[in-house]
């Protein structure tokens, strides 16, 4: 078990930079998540962290000592991978016990047919048919272990490529996209069974995905990475609550966060004709933009804020989502409701919404965050 | 149903004149010289046993052989025992025409000797070919570094020129070098297979990157993944090359023809059956197609054991 | 995912280290390429502008003398000629049979096997073993074919003029005449190489899409003839156009039959003088190695040109 350092790393492809400057520290037992869509280079980053490509400056560090110009062999960290990467010669106990006869079988041992019979292999060899044999039984694949991987399930060969990884103890686990071959119910099911994992053994995770539902279930931390960038680094209910930037604000949450344009003068906030509750930095001027939760929306008559029509409702049986089409704007707002409310969100109903003035997010024209003074309020109250 | 009947008749007709050859070369290899003449006694031939006129004559007793016979018949003629010792010979030397013409087939020429000959070629030229073919669709396929495009833009051109055309010029070099009539000059020119490379590495290429990066996270070096991780994976396309390989340079006649010369212990099955046909007076058919017969089978039997497998092999190049 | 291609080799271990690991492993391959397919190819055309002979210390340069001859002396002339006819039937003959059978063959279900199998036989067996056979087969006195067009004598068929002829003078000495000696060349090729075009077919016929056969016949194609037309050619462009141009290659490389059948001179009046005999007869037997090399020249032009035609139509989509 180790802690990761990465220290400015960047990395060119050609004439395009594809991380520029990644620095990010994670501390040995954490779970740290790499999300972002596709080409935003997280797939680069953990390959680098890896060794299995180089970094075009900055380093990366494994218990503070420089890992650049190590093999990626030699570096001891485990990696899954989004197509498993099974040998498809060898059985599943075979394929677990790679790593380890790579590192603890000289190269007389590994001999095919001799090598079993040179001095010393038969107490090694033992050794790990012993370790293969607990990995296999923490996994639950121990009934599995003799046949090929083209004999198994999705799910199976995902759980042999995780034995795989954690039949030694790496300083750290790599993960790159691991459920995204399994269908939507597996994913569901392996994804709180890694969670477990992570929780048995302590151990470093990295683990990259672009779906923020695995990023926010598993993750001590998500590190939110866009145009070769990180984002934001915190905890999940950090990075749903407080984003710092907008498009860390619509990457995370399902439906996606409601972001209206809005005019800012003087401390108050319009949209269109109508003042908004929430009150603004008095500093804060001109166009800028504001998020809204669906959560944070709900029916009001009397004291609503913003007017629309229903124009489109999914109901999931525990929760409502509507959309809603605003007079007087060209867009939607989806709104989350209780399933009670189902009989006033009728399509083409006319309805009122209404929220808290610190339920909403405040970006400036940068897509930075702003904080406004009423959240700073209603956090140190609850303080 | 008609329309089935004659497209069974088209076919069945085609089907006797592709076999005929075969029925004629096993049949021959079962008669006696003289149903071959007549052209009687069907598939198998009578199989009447036959008197092998060579041997008699070799068994030709002369004086000595009169004398030193003469114990045992006291009372007889010089002449008498003379006709005896002859009849004892015609005795001997009787045999049924198919054990007569397999048994020439491998004593008149060292049809063994040319048989291992034409394993030891076949497989060497694979084993080499694999060797020098596998790590470089590996590199082509996987790795990437500075010349890759140039290095296979070779290989697409080498595709384009047939050994057998340049038979002259290697043959000149393998000259120059002292090589002509060895083992060397047999299985050089084929060492490399371009086609080999180039289908390997349409191979590899489906291979998924994921697996190598794995190998390489395993500890495994690059020479390690060609030989540990590339071939078992490619263990079924590998197959198919090695019968396209091994049906090509065992039927092959045109270069062994040219580099082997005279040296009758290098000669691989084609070249003996060409030599047993340029020795053989007209009346050695019987033992002539048992030769062709043994050297025509091991390929054959082969093909209608693993036909689906062959097929793939041979038009291998259909992949291109 | 990310970003994958295209890289540029960046100053860190793993880049470098794997470019290094590449050169090893293509070294091999890279050279034996050069040293066997390239560098023959320029010797050939070195040598073909000499009058060098192996064994001789020294040779001159003689221009273009060698392809003077090539064109202007009869020999040659009938070279060309027996290649041509032997190309031209060849080529079309064992690609459009190759065609019907697996045309025939595909619309009778697993029955049809059998007769693949048959007819694929010719592939694999040793083409010297059967030259053989077939010399056997045409013996002008005791071979099959003129035994079995005998028996037709004194019955009806013998209105057709060729069998009239035969009975009431002699049947054809086919190998020895040399009105016939080519045409039986051209009709050993198509026995053995149709086997291998209709493999190729039945390959590129299980890529056509039962739907499209039912779409044509919505659409108003009533025979066979016409789906055929609209479907099944179109679908088969790809495999015609690799099947003709591996058929020219394997036909312009023709040499087992004839070495088998004239060890010396190219058949009767040379009339099956063939371009790789030439070579063989030229360059190695009488050790003319300048016009050998000449005619080597002009065999891999032809082979690069056919190859590049190929690769030309192939580009151009063929495919669907």
């Amino acid at each position: 078990m180790a802690d990761l350092q990465i220290d400015h790393v960047t990395k060119t492809f050609g004439d395009t930079q594809v991380l520029k400057g990644i620095s990010l520290d994670i501390a040995d037992g954490e779970f740290v998540s790499l999300v972002g869509p596709s080409g935003c280079g997280k797939s680069t980053l953990l390959r680098i962290i890896a060794g299995l490509e180089g970094q075009t400056s900055g380093a990366i560090r494994i218990r503070g000592q420089d890992v650049s110009g190590i093999r990626a062999a030699d570096r001891n960290l485990s990696m899954v991978f989004q197509s498993y990467a099974l040998y498809p010669h060898l059985t599943v106990a075979e394929n677990i016990s790679v790593p380890l006869k790579m590192r603890q079988l000289s190269a007389a041992q590994r001999l095919p047919v001799i090598g079993p019979f040179m001095p010393g292999a038969r107490g090694r060899n033992a050794e790990i048919a012993a370790a293969v044999k607990h990995a296999a039984q923490t996994l639950e694949i121990d009934r599995l272990l003799d046949r090929k991987p083209g004999q198994l399930s999705g799910g199976q060969r995902q759980r042999v490529a995780l034995g795989r990884a954690l039949v030694r103890e790496p300083a750290a686990f790599l993960l790159d996209e691991p459920l995204s071959n399994l269908d939507a119910k597996l994913r569901v099911q392996t994804r709180t069974e890694i969670a477990e994992l992570h929780r048995r053994l302590g151990a470093t995770f990295v683990y990259v995905t672009h779906d923020q539902v695995e990023a926010m279930t598993m993750s001590s931390r998500i590190a939110v990475m866009m145009g070769g960038e990180i984002l934001q680094c915190d905890a999940p209910d950090e990075v749903y609550n407080n984003p710092l930037d907008i498009r860390v604000a619509e990457f995370i949450g399902s439906p996606k966060i409601n972001i209206l344009p809005v005019e800012a003068s003087n401390g108050a906030l319009r949209f269109g004709d109508v003042v908004l509750p929430t009150v603004a930095p008095k500093a804060l001027k001109g166009p800028i933009r504001i998020g809204l939760r669906p959560e944070a929306l709900r029916l009001a008559a009397q004291d609503a804020v913003l007017t629309g029509q229903v124009v489109h409702v999914e109901n999931l049986g525990s929760e409502i989502f509507a959309q809603i089409s605003l007079t007087g704007y060209d867009g939607r707002v989806t709104m989350r409701a209780a399933p009670a409310q189902r009989g006033s969100l009728r399509i083409r109903a006319n309805i009122g919404l209404a929220f808290e003035g610190h339920a909403a997010l405040l970006f400036d024209h940068n897509g930075k965050r702003v904080f406004n003074p009423q959240v700073a309020a209603a956090q140190s109250e609850v303080a | 149903m008609t329309r089935d009947l004659w497209k069974h008749l088209i076919l069945i007709l085609g089907a006797l004149v592709v076999i005929a050859p075969f029925y004629m070369m096993v049949s021959y290899s079962f008669k006696s010289p003289g149903e071959i003449d007549r052209g009687e006694g069907g598939f198998f031939g009578r199989q009447e046993m036959m008197v092998d006129e060579r041997c008699v004559k070799l068994r030709d007793p002369d004086r000595e052989d009169v004398a030193a016979a003469a114990p045992r018949f006291p009372t007889q003629t010089d002449s008498q025992i003379r006709d005896a010792l002859v009849a004892e010979a015609v005795a001997d030397c009787q045999m049924r025409p198919i054990v007569f013409n397999y048994s020439k087939a491998f004593t008149e020429a060292p049809l063994l000797r040319y048989l291992l000959n034409g394993v030891i070629v076949t497989a060497s030229i694979f084993l080499i070919q694999i060797v020098v073919a596998l790590p470089a669709a590996y590199a082509l396929a996987k790795l990437r570094f500075l010349g890759r495009e140039a290095v296979f833009s070779l290989v697409l051109f080498c595709l384009l020129i047939p050994v057998h055309a340049i038979a002259l010029p290697l043959y000149i070099m393998l000259a120059k070098v002292g090589l002509t009539n060895t083992y060397a000059a047999l299985v050089v020119p084929w060492t490399i297979s371009v086609f080999g490379i180039f289908l390997m590495r349409q191979f590899f290429m489906t291979v998924p990157d994921d697996l190598i990066d794995a190998a390489r996270m395993d500890g495994m070096g690059e020479f390690a993944i060609v030989w540990r991780v590339m071939l078992p994976t490619a263990i079924p396309a590998l197959l198919a090359f090695a019968i396209f390989s091994v049906v090509a340079h065992w039927n092959d006649y045109f270069w062994p023809r040219i580099v082997v010369t005279g040296n009758r212990d290098l000669f691989t099955p084609p070249l003996g059956l060409r030599a047993f046909k340029g020795d053989g007076d007209g009346s050695f058919f019987g033992p002539m197609m048992a030769t062709a017969t043994v050297i025509v089978t091991p390929l054959i039997v082969a093909f209608l054991v693993a036909q689906r497998r062959f097929i793939e092999g041979i038009t291998l190049s259909g992949m291109k | 995912m990310a970003i994958a291609e295209p890289h540029t080799p960046v100053i860190v271990s793993a880049e470098t280290a794997q470019r290094r690991t590449a050169w090893w492993l293509t070294a091999p391959a890279l050279g034996l390429m050069v040293l066997i397919l390239l560098v023959p190819v320029v010797i050939a055309g070195l040598l073909s502008f000499t009058d060098y002979s192996l064994g001789n210390d020294t040779f001159n340069w003689v221009g273009a003398k060698n392809y003077d001859r090539l064109f202007s002396r009869s020999t040659y002339e009938k070279m060309f000629v027996a290649t041509f006819i032997y190309v031209v039937t060849v080529v079309p003959v064992s690609v459009g049979l190759g065609l019907g059978a697996a045309l025939l063959i595909n619309s009778m279900g697993r029955i049809g096997d059998i007769y693949k199998t048959i007819y694929f036989l010719p592939v694999m067996a040793t083409l010297l073993a059967m030259a053989i056979a077939w010399e056997f087969m045409l013996h002008p006195s005791i071979g099959m074919v003129n035994r079995t067009l005998e028996m037709s004598c004194g019955t009806i068929l013998e209105i057709i003029p060729f069998l009239k002829n035969g009975c009431a003078d002699r049947f054809p000495l086919w190998l020895g005449d040399k009105d016939y000696a080519i045409w039986v060349i051209c009709f050993i090729g198509v026995w053995q190489g149709f086997g291998f075009n209709m493999v190729l077919y039945l390959a590129g016929l299980t890529g056509v899409h039962r739907e499209l056969y039912h779409a044509a016949e919505m659409d108003g194609a009533k025979s066979g003839w016409e789906r055929f037309r609209l479907v099944t050619w179109p679908a088969l462009g790809p495999t015609t156009v690799f099947v003709v141009t591996i058929s020219c290659i394997r036909a312009f490389q023709v040499f087992d039959t004839i070495e088998a059948f004239w060890p010396q001179g190219g058949g009767p009046n040379k009339s099956t003088y063939v371009m790789m005999f030439a070579i063989f007869e030229k360059g190695v037997q009488q050790n003319l190695i300048g016009i050998g090399s000449a005619i080597t020249v002009l065999f891999l032009i032809f082979v690069m040109f056919l190859t590049l035609i190929q690769r030309w139509l192939v580009e151009r989509k063929v495919h669907y």
